[in-house]
């Protein structure tokens, strides 16, 4: 009995840890997906096809599976001259959940685990159902972890805002132009340096371009 | 005006004159009690009348009854000539306010008299025979007109039902009027309908005022207009009640005839006619009976909507361009109860995204009875081209047709152009080109763009920032913690699994050991079995040599152990040879010693995990 006092009070702090976590969610009300969607929406009927990519690019972040969101943000890209960006096999790993699901599936998969790893020892009969377990929680954990490392590239990527921002080979206003890039182009940030940021094109190319011409997908605290 | 003066002047002179003449004229002195009513509700007032009369006879004191309140509130005198005889009484009026429900006698105050008996109701009680219907109040009376009076004539409340057969949920209009005698009464607080099976719509502070005769006495009518409703099915007895403030009068109907006769409240009250009170005065109740909504033909959207109703239909405008916001309006208008008229309107339509009505209601007559609700519902069309919005519709019971009624709009037209925002983002780029797959899943061409997706409505909850919640430190200490928790657990019960196995190959190891000393016992090889118990003794279960002298350190029982040891020296050194039963006794020594030992490590294994 004195021995499981440990493990009780490790329960409490979890559950209490847990509500701390969403009580704190609900109370930081910040960003929406339709909020964003729809000021995406404004800004494209407004004939401002960056800020419009830029907010469906985060309102996809926070709804991934909605298909209005995907829908309108290629309609806005084609629209623009932008190419759309390439459809790949492991999309429908970020697409089918909001990262909030997600999120709560790989806490319930580590959950899994560990209880199909301890019932090893506690109930040593039923093999096939710990293994089960162990199973689907692995698969819970993995699909988690997938996730995260799909959308990872997303949280550093960047839209240009003005129409033909033209990227530098120096991080100074009168480097040498390489190339320019479009209006709602979505370009990977690799580096930052006072006010430019090195980007890299999906074509490969990269150049240092003014902070004032993009905008991060994810904006920084 | 000069005529009625003298005649009042004279009549009170006569008066004193008669109240001058009557200790002259006094005979045999007497006293008498009367009680009236001789039956109360609960917070209402009888009259104890003492009359003396007579010469040199004086007012008995007043009895304690316990639970009745008795006070002085008057005195009169009279004087009567009987066969030229003249008689001079006194009567002194108590007020008797019974505290309690109940009978109570009340000990003659005359001597040789017998006790006067009043019986006291709860309150809400139904009227006991020999008491006057109406007497709710001191004084009530119902007139034919089907007006109670209360407080003798000085108020009146009554509630004028049109219908007397209604609807649950039916709102039915209503008249309560309250007749305040000038001087004589005042309202304390608006009327208020009694039972909670009925709604009554708030009433107005500030009712209509009609002067009017009662009875030939002029009252100040007070009226509210306003609606009730019934919320159950069943016969009801509906009443109305006021609390008023109303001035009673202390002495009988017959000895206030003069100040009727004067008929000034202010000259009532300069002669000590009348006290103040507060009273609730009641309507006469007026029945009626509450119907069951039909369950047959109900039709599935009612709303519980009663009366008659109409419905007509409306849209913003009858143009608009792909995703922008429309208006579609219901009007309902008629007579009923509105505050239940609801509609969802048009829940499901194709190639329209539809959002939940609001309704707004405007009466036409103060009542709130009859007016126009209307309900106002955003659409946005995701498809250009010619829409037909289909008629709406709206339920109710009609008390009139006892039946439910369905009332319809008109459909509308309404015709989508493309999206503004089409047009916009297009003007700087060519068309897509065909085939390439469209925003909506479809195949988009130049002339049949689909345009943007329409707004979605913002109903989720925010978040304070983008990054999954998976990535965000705080979040990430759950799962952490978890993986620590069952990690650690894990250790904990792999390593006692790990001893238990300890202990169970050491317990195989003795058994064998123990089974090698039989057999050198049977065999007579004293020093084999010296030899191996000696050797299971240093490499057995937490070395039972060392466990022996930690017990015989402590004065425990193994002496045994050392005893054997010292024997199993003398085998190996002096060449003793021991017999057989001795050669059975310490091999069980031996076992027993070991099975302890064993049971003692798998019970310190079991507390220690």
């Amino acid at each position: 009995m004195k021995s499981r006092a440990p493990i009780a009070w490790l329960i409490v702090g979890l559950l209490c840890l847990v509500c701390r976590t969403q009580a704190a969610a609900a109370e930081e009300r910040g960003y929406s997906a339709s909020a964003l969607y729809n000021s995406a929406n404004a800004y494209a009927r407004a004939g401002k096809p960056g800020l419009a990519v830029l907010n469906y690019e985060r309102a996809r972040l926070l709804a991934p599976d909605d298909s209005d969101v995907d829908a309108n943000l290629r309609f806005v890209r084609a629209s623009s001259h932008v190419p759309a960006e390439p459809r790949r096999w492991f999309d429908p790993l970020v697409t089918i959940a909001r990262p909030a699901v997600v999120a709560w599936l790989g806490a319930a998969g580590v959950v899994m685990m560990g209880a199909g790893l301890l019932a090893g020892f506690l109930a040593p009969r039923r093999r096939r159902t710990r293994r089960a377990a162990i199973v689907v929680g692995a698969a819970l954990v993995a699909f988690t972890v997938g996730n995260g490392m799909v959308l990872w590239p997303k949280l550093h990527e960047a839209v240009i805002l003005t129409a033909a921002t033209p990227a530098r080979a120096s991080p100074a206003p009168m480097g040498d132009p390489l190339f320019v890039l479009p209006e709602a182009e979505t370009v990977r940030i690799t580096a930052e340096h006072d006010d430019f940021v090195l980007v890299r094109t999906r074509t490969g190319r990269t150049g240092w371009v003014s902070r004032a011409n993009l905008a991060a997908v994810v904006p920084p605290r | 005006m000069s005529t009625t003066f003298i005649k009042r002047v004279g009549l009170l002179a006569s008066i004193t004159a008669f109240f001058m003449m009557a200790p002259a004229m006094a005979i045999t002195p007497t006293v008498d009690a009367t009680l009236e009513p001789s039956q109360i509700a609960l917070g209402e007032s009888a009259q104890l009348t003492i009359t003396t009369s007579g010469k040199g006879t004086d007012f008995p004191k007043l009895p304690q009854v316990a639970g009745l309140e008795l006070h002085i509130v008057g005195q009169s005198q009279r004087i009567q000539i009987i066969n030229g005889a003249a008689l001079a009484s006194t009567s002194m009026i108590v007020s008797v306010t019974p505290q309690t429900a109940g009978i109570f006698a009340i000990p003659g105050v005359a001597p040789n008299s017998q006790p006067l008996v009043l019986r006291v109701t709860p309150p809400g009680s139904p009227v006991l025979p020999g008491k006057s219907p109406g007497s709710g109040t001191p004084g009530a009376s119902s007139g034919a007109n089907g007006i109670r009076m209360a407080a003798d004539g000085a108020a009146f409340v009554r509630l004028i039902l049109p219908k007397r057969d209604i609807y649950v949920g039916e709102s039915v209009p209503v008249d309560i009027e309250v007749g305040l005698r000038d001087g004589f009464a005042r309202p304390n607080a608006l009327p208020t309908l009694v039972g909670s099976d009925f709604t009554l719509n708030n009433l107005s502070h500030q009712p209509e005022q009609t002067p009017r005769a009662v009875d030939g006495k002029p009252y100040m009518v007070l009226m509210w207009h306003s609606v009730v409703a019934a919320v159950k099915p069943g016969k009801f007895s509906l009443t109305v009640e006021a609390p008023l403030t109303v001035r009673i009068r202390t002495r009988p109907q017959r000895d206030s005839m003069i100040e009727d006769m004067l008929g000034d409240p202010f000259m009532q009250n300069i002669f000590g006619a009348s006290i103040t009170k507060d009273i609730t005065a009641t309507s006469m109740p007026s029945e009626l009976t509450v119907l069951e909504l039909p369950a047959e033909g109900r039709p599935p959207y009612f709303s519980g909507a009663v009366g008659s109703f109409k419905i007509g239909g409306d849209i913003s405008s009858n143009t608009a361009a792909a995703g922008d916001p429309l208006t579609l309006r219901m009007h309902v208008t008629g007579t009923g109860n509105f505050d239940r008229v609801d509609s969802a309107m048009l829940e499901h339509l194709d190639q329209w995204k539809t959002y939940p009505p609001k309704s707004s209601f405007k009466a036409t007559d103060a009542l709130g009875l009859k007016g126009e609700k209307i309900f106002e519902q955003p659409l946005i069309a995701s498809k250009p081209g010619p829409h037909t919005l289909p008629g709406l519709a709206f339920s109710y019971f009609d008390p009139s047709t006892h039946r439910y009624e369905t009332a319809h709009s008109a459909p509308l037209n309404v015709t989508i152009s493309p999206s503004l925002a089409d047009s916009s983002l297009n003007a700087n780029a060519p068309p897509l080109p065909a085939g390439t797959p469209s925003p909506g899943g479809g195949s988009a061409t130049a002339s049949s763009n689909p345009g943007l997706q329409p707004d979605h409505v913002a109903i989720e909850t925010g978040t304070s920032t983008l990054v999954p919640p998976y990535l965000q430190p705080r979040f990430l200490a759950i799962p952490s913690l978890l993986a620590l928790t069952f990690a650690g657990g894990w250790l904990g019960l792999r390593r006692r699994a790990s001893d238990r196995s300890t202990a169970r190959s050491a317990a195989r190891d003795i058994n064998r050991i123990l089974d090698d000393m039989e057999t050198a016992a049977r065999a007579g090889d004293a020093a084999s079995f010296f030899t191996l118990a000696r050797t299971a003794l240093e490499t057995g279960p937490r070395s039972e040599l060392e466990a022996g002298r930690l017990e015989a350190d402590r004065g425990g029982d193994s002496d045994d152990i050392r005893r054997f040891l010292a024997l199993a020296d003398e085998v190996n050194y002096a060449g003793l040879q021991p017999t057989r039963e001795e050669f059975a006794r310490w091999t069980d020594l031996l076992r027993g010693a070991f099975q302890r030992t064993l049971q003692r490590d798998a019970h310190s294994n079991g507390k220690s995990s």
